[in-house]
């Protein structure tokens, strides 16, 4: 097939030329003729997308162009194709299969959510809202960028975590959150109600137990168990549901004596603890039905069994951890940052080292906060105290990008409808950087 | 003798005539070549006279005509200045042709040996006309012939002994005769007279006036003939024959008889037995193998290096070595009288040789010349070959033993830096909210938060993993010193302002904590009274509402506040406050005491032993360590500093670190000795604090020159071993202000991460 490239006529004795077929797994619209056509070997990321938008164009006249990022071999292009094939050592010489996917980029940055104080914790999981937690000891829900519909009252310290449990639909929806005054409290409402003035919500059940600042809570997929950490150096297990234990009961009826404030209120124990680690425990996550991944302070992951409450293995990092999420290929990777400006990636499947798979170092302080994709095997997105939210894909060491939106420390982030990142930081503000298009 | 001498002044005078013509100055150094002059016609002259005599009469005789002569140049140069006159008295006689011809021939003698022959043919004759008239009766020349006897009776007229002629100069006498009589001078002719006489007397040649005797004596012909005999340097007497045959008179080879009859002796026949106990000590040797004849002999090297440096076979001899001389330097390009335009200094470094330092300024200045001929000579060469001499001379000269040693090893193995990770290198977060300068900090057991005091006059809480200032207490007053209580079950917080130490509630705790630090923090106002009156001057123990707290209001200004381990005693130090400087607060009973020790010195700061009941009081020079229960002295810990600033101890309680303000920094390990293990000089300024870490083997000093410095210190629990102390890192970061830079440094009890608050108003965390 005859075609004409638009691309600067160089000198044509240094012009290189390679053979590539472009090939992709996107749907039908953004299929390009199978067929290898010969091109500039100097082309840039850039020079190959505008390659790839003229051959759509070239099909479909009406083609809007697109951004597209290349992989060969399983990884992204991200210097000159030339400079790519020489330093992975592939030859120029055959026809080279270029896979093009969508380019991951925040098409744009919503209106940032204000706060009165430094957001802390941040959950996107419903797709519905958004549930932030804040240094002035309360919790918020927000309905989209710059709408709050539900403040949660009643911590006497600074939230340390928020988590979404379960819901039916929008009704319903019951939420966890830690904090620095030792509990962990449970709420309920329903999202559904539109309010103007968002509505003030008490905890349903207060969960005592620890003995030091609670730094992280994670639910159970079924969202009937919880799991915290805390500067105690302790994981504790608790039951979310509403109306149970004889104990429960009795502890409220006490309460009730004390000073009857709020009929609703129950306390909760834990049902167990997790004994092991040093020093305080900065993350716990609790991916699938038995196992708990947690980061301590103490420099190591640990991994629990929830039946048997031990530990069944850890990893020894040598830094300190704040933040740690399991995901990835099989969701099996565990991804943690700590005190250092480095996002490591662990395969525990690997057996026999503990040392990480991938070492991502773009960042200049420590590591607050990363989150993987729930769909997407490659994509993560990673917080810092240097002000700047990077998304990160395995197959390059680059990150994919940076959002830049926060003008102080990020102390929290996470994904939203799987199109968004949500971030909290220091400068009080909850970013929103929204068209991230991961299939 | 006295012949002699007459005879020397006889045979002088001819010379002494032709010194006449020259001026009076060369005379005195004439003097002395004719002296020499006389001593050769002197031997000259005795041998003719002894010619007749053995040869070995005549070498004695020399001996002693040498001696005599000697005695005589002796006397000449004596008499060197009269001597003057004597010639002048002498020039003024005639001088006579025949003289001047014989002076001419003596001259000419060695050109022709024509002149000789004619000369000699007429004084031949001559000779024996004046012989004749010698026998008449001139005494005058006993001198010259010694041999003959008869003129030797002939005693001088005069008597005057070997005085200066001059003396008699003007006198009418000229000396006095044997029976002691006057001589009267002869009349002198006019010289015109004189002169006519001599010229018609045709003997007047021969003629010389004798001025000892003032008379004019005529020499004979045999005379005349000696002394030209003598002057062509031959025998004076013709008939010696220098040349006999040589006649072998101990000539005894064909001779029948031996000049010794002596039988031989019997040794002759008899082995040695010197020799054969040689010969059985060498047999000996043989058998023993000390002698070995296979060996080839170890040859010497035929040739050697000339001029190989010496210095090697001296090293061999084991006696006290010669040591060569330093070689000079030699000349190089430079020196050259014609050197390269390049050694050729310009002008301006002319000029800047001129700036420099006497030491510094080159030696030598390169120059050029054309020509061999226009090189000047050197203007140093006396100075410098002087000043060689000089060393050579008076310079002890040593050999220096050079060790071969490469400097690197010399170095104390240390162990590398990225073994003894981790430690605090990289700041990344920052504590800001305060106003001033931050003075302290403090850590809270677990890590979680710290507290920091400030001049701002506000005591502040961190959360250390965010940099979230919780809570801000008011204090009022400057905060000298923050220091949270070590036990956790005890939230509390204490802190030093002016003369008061506060002590806060943090707040933090589940509520029974609260509680019971709530009710600990309760003071009855009552209570205080109760101390005796001597404390009660000291401390007041008040209630501040304001604050939620306990106020200990000192009598002085309290600069250290350190919590005893366990969390219910505090110690409190007020360095004006003399011998109730230090006093300890029980928070349990709100009782204070003074500490029953004699300080001596101004106290700094006074620290709790971290697992025993032992107390550290540091005053500017000394530490002390006493015990507590026994309440005694353990050990007194002398620093060498000038003045203490700060101290801390290791976490297993043997080792302590002191900071001083001339920036030093002491480790004491108290099993070795009193005295520093090692002096650290590292920071430029005054050390502000000094920190140990508790868990990790690190420790850090803070300095005002903005700068902390890391430091691993390995304590062993081998006591044989002494601590390893390796410098770490240097933490920069911090901007001075007002010549403070580092107030305070403090590590994460847990985390191998320091805190450095600075004299900028900010926290910094440096993490590893």
């Amino acid at each position: 097939m005859e075609f004409n490239i638009e691309t600067p006529e160089l000198d044509e004795k240094t012009l290189r030329r390679a053979q590539v077929r472009f090939v992709t797994k996107l749907k039908a619209p953004l299929k390009v003729p199978n067929t290898s056509i010969a091109i500039p070997s100097n082309l840039t990321r850039f020079g190959l997308s505008s390659v790839v938008n003229n051959l759509l164009q070239s099909v479909n006249p009406e083609w809007k162009s697109e951004p597209f990022d290349f992989l060969i071999n399983g990884e992204l292009v991200r210097m000159s194709l030339e400079q790519f094939l020489l330093a992975k050592g592939i030859s120029a010489e055959k026809v080279l299969e270029i896979e093009y996917i969508k380019a991951v980029v925040p098409q744009k940055e919503e209106e940032p959510c204000l706060h009165d104080d430094w957001v802390s914790a941040v959950d996107g999981s419903h797709p519905g809202f958004i549930l932030a937690g804040s240094y002035d000891s309360l919790g918020r829900v927000w309905k989209a960028a710059g709408s709050c519909t539900h403040i949660l009252e009643g911590h006497s310290g600074a939230v340390s975590s928020i988590r979404f449990l379960k819901s039916d639909g929008m009704k319903n929806v019951t939420v966890a959150t830690s904090s620095k005054d030792q509990t962990l409290r449970l709420w309920k409402f329903d999202a559904e109600d539109l309010i103007n003035h968002p509505k003030k919500i008490n905890a349903f059940k207060i969960l005592r137990g620890h003995k030091a600042s609670v730094q992280s809570i994670a639910a159970h997929a079924s969202g009937d168990m919880i799991c915290s950490g805390s500067w105690d150096c302790t994981i504790n297990l608790w039951r979310t549901n509403e109306s149970d234990a004889e104990g429960d009961q009795v502890s409220t009826k006490k309460r009730k004596v004390n000073n009857q404030v709020d009929e609703s209120q129950f306390e909760g124990e834990a049902v167990s603890t997790l004994v092991g680690h040093t020093q305080c425990i900065s993350s716990v996550v609790w991916p699938q039905h038995e196992t708990i991944y947690s980061a301590s302070w103490d420099h190591s992951v640990r991994r629990w069994d929830v039946e048997t409450g031990k530990d069944v293995s850890d990893i020894f990092c040598g830094k300190v951890l704040n933040c740690i999420d399991v995901g990835g290929e099989g969701s099996a990777l565990i991804a943690a940052g700590g005190s250092d400006p480095i996002l490591r990636i662990w395969d525990p499947r690997k057996p026999g080292t503990s040392a990480p798979v991938f070492q991502f170092s773009s960042h200049n302080s420590w590591i607050s906060a990363c989150k993987w994709h729930d769909n997407s095997w490659f994509h993560l997105i990673s917080a810092s105290y240097d002000g700047k939210v990077m998304l990160w894909d395995l197959r390059t060491a680059w990150p994919l990008a940076v959002i830049d939106s926060h003008k102080d420390k990020v102390l929290c982030a996470d994904w939203w409808r799987s199109d968004c990142v949500i971030s909290g930081g220091v400068d009080s503000k909850l970013c929103i950087s929204s068209g991230l298009s991961i299939q | 003798m006295r012949a002699v001498k007459t005879v020397s002044v006889e045979v002088t005078s001819p010379k002494k005539k032709k010194n006449n013509n020259n001026n009076d100055k060369k005379k005195k150094k004439q003097n002395q070549t004719e002296k020499k002059d006389n001593q050769n016609l002197l031997k000259k002259m005795t041998k003719s006279a002894n010619s007749v005599q053995t040869e070995n009469d005549a070498s004695l005789k020399i001996q002693e005509l040498e001696q005599q002569q000697q005695n005589t140049t002796q006397e000449l140069s004596a008499t060197d200045s009269d001597s003057d006159s004597d010639y002048q008295v002498f020039s003024e006689d005639e001088v006579s042709e025949d003289y001047e011809s014989l002076r001419e021939s003596e001259d000419g003698e060695s050109e022709s040996s024509g002149d000789e022959v004619h000369g000699s043919d007429d004084d031949v004759n001559n000779d024996n006309d004046g012989h004749e008239d010698q026998s008449d009766g001139s005494e005058s020349h006993q001198g010259v012939e010694e041999s003959d006897s008869s003129e030797d009776e002939v005693a001088p007229r005069n008597t005057i002994g070997d005085v200066p002629l001059e003396w008699y100069k003007d006198e009418k006498h000229i000396g006095y005769d044997i029976s002691g009589k006057k001589i009267t001078k002869k009349e002198r002719q006019d010289k015109l007279a004189s002169f006519l006489a001599s010229v018609d007397d045709s003997k007047n040649w021969r003629k010389i006036y004798d001025e000892y005797n003032d008379e004019e004596v005529e020499l004979t012909k045999d005379e005349t003939k000696i002394i030209r005999r003598l002057l062509k340097g031959k025998a004076p007497h013709a008939d010696f024959d220098p040349y006999a045959d040589y006649v072998d008179w101990f000539k005894y080879e064909d001779s029948l008889h031996p000049l010794s009859n002596a039988p031989e002796p019997k040794r002759r026949f008899i082995p040695s037995k010197w020799e054969s106990k040689k010969v059985l000590r060498y047999v000996r040797a043989i058998r023993k193998g000390l002698i070995k004849f296979d060996e080839p002999k170890e040859e010497e090297p035929r040739f050697y290096l000339m001029w190989g440096d010496d210095s090697s076979t001296a090293e061999k001899a084991n006696r006290l070595s010669y040591i060569p001389a330093p070689k000079s330097k030699l000349p190089g390009h430079e020196e050259s009288y014609n050197p390269s335009l390049e050694y050729i200094p310009t002008q301006e470094e002319l000029n800047s040789y001129q700036l420099m330092y006497d030491e510094d300024r080159p030696k030598f200045i390169p120059k050029r010349f054309t020509s061999f001929r226009s090189i000047p000579s050197y203007e140093n060469a006396v100075k410098e070959s002087f000043e060689r001499c000089m060393d050579l001379y008076l310079c002890p000269r040593v050999r220096k033993k050079r060790i071969n040693i490469d400097p690197e090893t010399l170095k104390p193995k240390l162990p590398s830096r990225k073994d003894l990770k981790p430690y605090p290198a990289t700041c990344y977060l920052e504590y800001k909210g305060h106003k001033g300068a931050v003075m302290s900090i403090s850590t809270e057991a677990s890590g979680q938060w710290i507290a920091s005091g400030s001049t701002d006059g506000t005591v502040r809480i961190w959360e250390v993993e965010s940099g979230r200032c919780l809570r801000v207490w008011e204090i009022g007053e400057p905060v000298h010193c923050v220091a949270w209580n070590p036990s956790s079950e005890l939230p509390v917080l204490a802190a030093s302002a002016g003369q008061d130490v506060v002590l806060l509630n943090t707040g933090f705790g589940n509520e029974e904590e609260q509680k019971r630090v709530g009710e600990l923090l309760q003071v009855e106002t009552h209570t205080a009274s109760d101390d005796s009156d001597n404390m009660a001057s000291i401390v007041s123990w008040l209630q501040d509402d304001k604050l939620g707290g306990i106020r200990l209001r000192h009598f002085k200004t309290v600069t250290s506040v350190d919590w005893h381990r366990r969390g219910d005693y505090l110690s409190t130090v007020m360095p004006s406050g003399e011998s109730r400087a230090i006093v300890m607060h029980q928070l349990s009973k709100k009782l204070s005491h003074r500490i029953p020790f004699k300080l001596h010195g101004l106290p700094v700061s006074s620290v709790f032993h971290p697992t025993r009941s032992i107390f550290f009081v540091s005053t500017k020079k000394t530490i002390r360590v006493y015990d507590l229960l026994k309440q005694k002295l353990i050990k007194k810990l002398e620093t060498g500093l000038r003045e203490v600033s700060s101290i801390a101890i290791h976490p297993a309680g043997d080792n302590v670190i002191v900071g001083s303000r001339e920036g030093k920094l002491c480790w004491f390990d108290m099993d070795l000795s009193s005295k520093p293990y090692r002096i650290l000089k590292c920071h430029p300024k005054d050390i502000t604090n000094v920190a140990f870490h508790r868990s990790y083997p690190l420790f850090a000093s803070c300095s005002d020159d903005g700068t902390a410095y890391v430091f691993h210190g390995m304590v062993y629990s081998d006591l044989n071993q002494n601590p390893l102390i390796v410098p770490l890192e240097i933490l920069h970061g911090h901007t001075s202000s007002n010549g403070r830079g580092v107030m305070d440094c403090k590590f994460h009890p847990r985390q191998p991460w320091l805190f450095t608050a600075g004299a900028d108003s900010t926290i910094k965390l440096f993490c590893h």
